[in-house]
């Protein structure tokens, strides 16, 4: 059992706090994924934990037990990094086997471990190589096999992905998931890309300035950002954002596109509809018009880019209901009903909806 | 076929100029060490009845003990370097001990010519007793050779993700298990390299064992200099000693030079 606990945990340099009093709990067997633009102090948090940073006032727990003091090696974690920090004077072989030696696992116990590891990963025929004649896409995996060999409490993953090409990222986010469910041990994770926190996590933990800014499930932040900051980072493309004030329950946007709004009093606010959200159409009556800047094809879906009363408005339309879209076309723009978010504007909370 | 580029035929031409600059006196030290000595008289004469006589004389002579002091003063003087020059280069390129201006003053000591410091060595040799001992020229070694090879060693160390020593420390090891395991075997070409370049350093100062060290305990480039005697130049045996001072240092110059020019300018690029 290692649940994991951050405990009003700061962090400072000095003046400058990077995490400040920060309370999570990673329930054991969870995959959570800390995301949010650089300098939000996620790295941190993952180094703190690893023991790799010192913690400048708070407790971390793993399984109950304060390790907050002790040093990486006593903390029972596996670690993979960016850059994977292959050891390059060894062989893949001895990379795998590194963590065992520091547990002086039997000869015949580590050959049997790492062949059972390796397997899996594919990695069986390269075992005598060396870090240097690998792949990218090999290393990682290389990686991964020696952050599971001890059979950890807890994984940390410093984004792990982010060296890879685009394909490969994709493939082997699948499989990190898959070894993570299998074997299922308590992860955190740490990335800068909105999609692969969503995709990956059990729980999301959306960081701004060393607090968090929200968490929750991915689907429960994606479908209700409490910000609007966690709205236009979460979701993509980016969720449109438009200042506006409300009066009689009617949000009229400063451009002056409107729409109804419950249960919010009068005043200035900032409204919010994810672009899967935009009705984009050819109603020549509808009051609401634009015309199309640009348009990226993504297959079977297209992001639709329409410049309306000087606004850039962002839409996701299917492939099949492209006809008459085209750049330049002047298009009608609706809100699919009950979609919007709204926010409070100087503060940037939820409001309503 | 590419044309012959001029600039390609001046760059050759000045790389010859410098070969034989530095090769010729070489050659005829060579040559010198085998003539007998009314042949030596001819400086011009290549063709010769070669003879061992030079180089019976110098290994019959006190010269071979020379040279092992030489070797010791070198081996003691590197050890102690590597030592203290690896854990020093190390907390210099990973904790930046001292700050920025470490890197450079550490070299600072360079600046003062030898004159200036040998005689503080010699005053605290003599209060010790230590005078006319090798330790008071191992000390002054050290006061050259530990800062070249610390400032040798950053570079390399500088070049050692720092990511791997912390995945060490994660999968289980200590700090020091994780230097010992992970950064040192990174950084042993480097090491290698500023040890032979340190006792080259060692091995050739004169100015040091000709003052701390003189008559009993000469090194061997105080000897050497001994041929110049008052009955003239023993140019022969000369000639053989010279041979036995550069050869040792010729070849490990050629089994270093890669990493020589990496670990000169890993330092010095890198800041």
């Amino acid at each position: 059992m290692s649940t994991v606990n951050f405990e009003k945990i700061v962090k400072s340099y000095g003046d400058t706090s990077v995490v400040r009093e920060l309370d999570l709990e990673l329930p054991d067997g969870s995959f959570t994924v800390l995301v949010g633009p650089s300098g939000c102090g996620k790295t941190t948090t993952l180094r703190m934990l690893a023991g790799l940073e010192t913690v400048t006032s708070g407790r971390i727990l793993i399984g109950g037990r304060d390790v907050t003091k002790l040093e990486p090696k006593d903390r029972d974690i596996a670690m993979v990094f960016q850059n994977y920090a292959l050891y390059p004077h060894l062989s893949v072989r001895e990379n795998l086997a590194f963590p065992l030696r520091a547990i002086q696992t039997p000869k015949d116990q580590v050959a049997t471990r790492v062949d059972s590891v390796a397997g899996p990963l594919g990695l069986t025929p390269l075992l005598h190589r060396k870090p240097k004649d690998l792949s990218g896409g090999q290393q990682q995996r290389v990686a991964i096999g020696r952050a599971i060999i001890r059979q950890p409490s807890v994984f940390l993953f410093d984004e792990p992905l982010s060296n890879l090409d685009a394909k490969l990222r994709v493939e082997m986010r699948t499989e990190l998931l898959q070894i993570q469910r299998r074997l299922g041990t308590t992860a955190l994770y740490v990335t800068h890309d909105q999609e692969e926190a969503m995709t990956l996590s059990d729980c999301i933990v959306v960081m701004r300035d060393g607090q968090i800014a929200q968490q929750g499930k991915p689907q429960d932040v994606y479908d209700h950002p409490n910000s609007t900051f966690v709205a236009a980072f979460v979701g993509s493309p980016k969720m449109n954002l438009m200042d506006g004030t409300v009066t009689d329950g009617v949000f009229v946007d400063d451009a002056g596109f409107s729409i109804g709004v419950t249960n919010v009093a009068a005043g200035r606010f900032t409204l919010g509809v994810r672009p899967d959200d935009i009705l984009i159409g050819l109603d020549e009556s509808s009051p609401h018009r634009g015309v199309v800047d640009v348009v990226e094809l993504l297959g079977p879906r297209a992001i639709v880019s329409v410049i309306s009363h000087g606004q850039n408005v962002a839409a996701v339309v299917e492939a099949a209901s492209m006809t008459g879209i085209r750049e330049g076309a002047t298009v009608s723009l609706g809100i699919r009903p009950g979609s919007q978010h709204l926010f409070n504007q100087s503060t940037g909370l939820r409001v309503g909806s | 076929m590419s044309r012959i580029k001029p600039l390609g035929v001046l760059r050759v031409a000045l790389l010859w100029a410098a070969v034989i600059t530095v090769g010729l006196p070489l050659i005829w030290v060579i040559l010198g060490s085998f003539k007998s000595p009314a042949e030596l008289n001819n400086p011009n004469q290549l063709l010769f009845v070669p003879t061992l006589g030079s180089w019976r004389a110098v290994l019959s002579s006190d010269l071979i003990f020379s040279a092992a002091r030489s070797l010791i003063v070198g081996l003691v003087t590197v050890s102690i370097s590597v030592i203290v020059g690896t854990m020093g280069a190390y907390a210099i390129a990973r904790f930046r001990a001292g700050g920025s201006l470490t890197r450079f003053g550490i070299l600072a000591a360079q600046v003062l010519p030898p004159a200036v410091l040998v005689f503080p060595f010699l005053t605290v040799a003599y209060a010790l007793r230590l005078n006319g001992t090798l330790v008071p020229v191992i000390f002054a070694h050290l006061s050259f050779v530990l800062p070249v090879v610390t400032w040798f060693l950053i570079g390399f160390f500088a070049a050692v993700p720092k990511e791997i020593e912390e995945q060490a420390r994660v999968d289980g090891f200590g700090r020091f298990a994780a230097f010992r395991l992970v950064v040192l075997p990174q950084v042993l070409p480097g090491i290698g390299a500023a040890a032979i370049f340190g006792f080259t350093l060692s091995w050739n100062d004169m100015f040091y064992g000709l003052i701390l060290a003189p008559s009993n305990s000469t090194i061997l480039p105080v000897a050497i200099a001994g041929f110049n005697t008052f009955r003239g130049v023993e140019l022969g045996p000369m000639c053989a000693a010279i041979l036995i001072a550069v050869i040792p240092v010729l070849i490990a110059s050629f089994f270093i030079q890669r990493k020589l020019v990496q670990g000169i300018s890993g330092g010095a690029v890198k800041f």
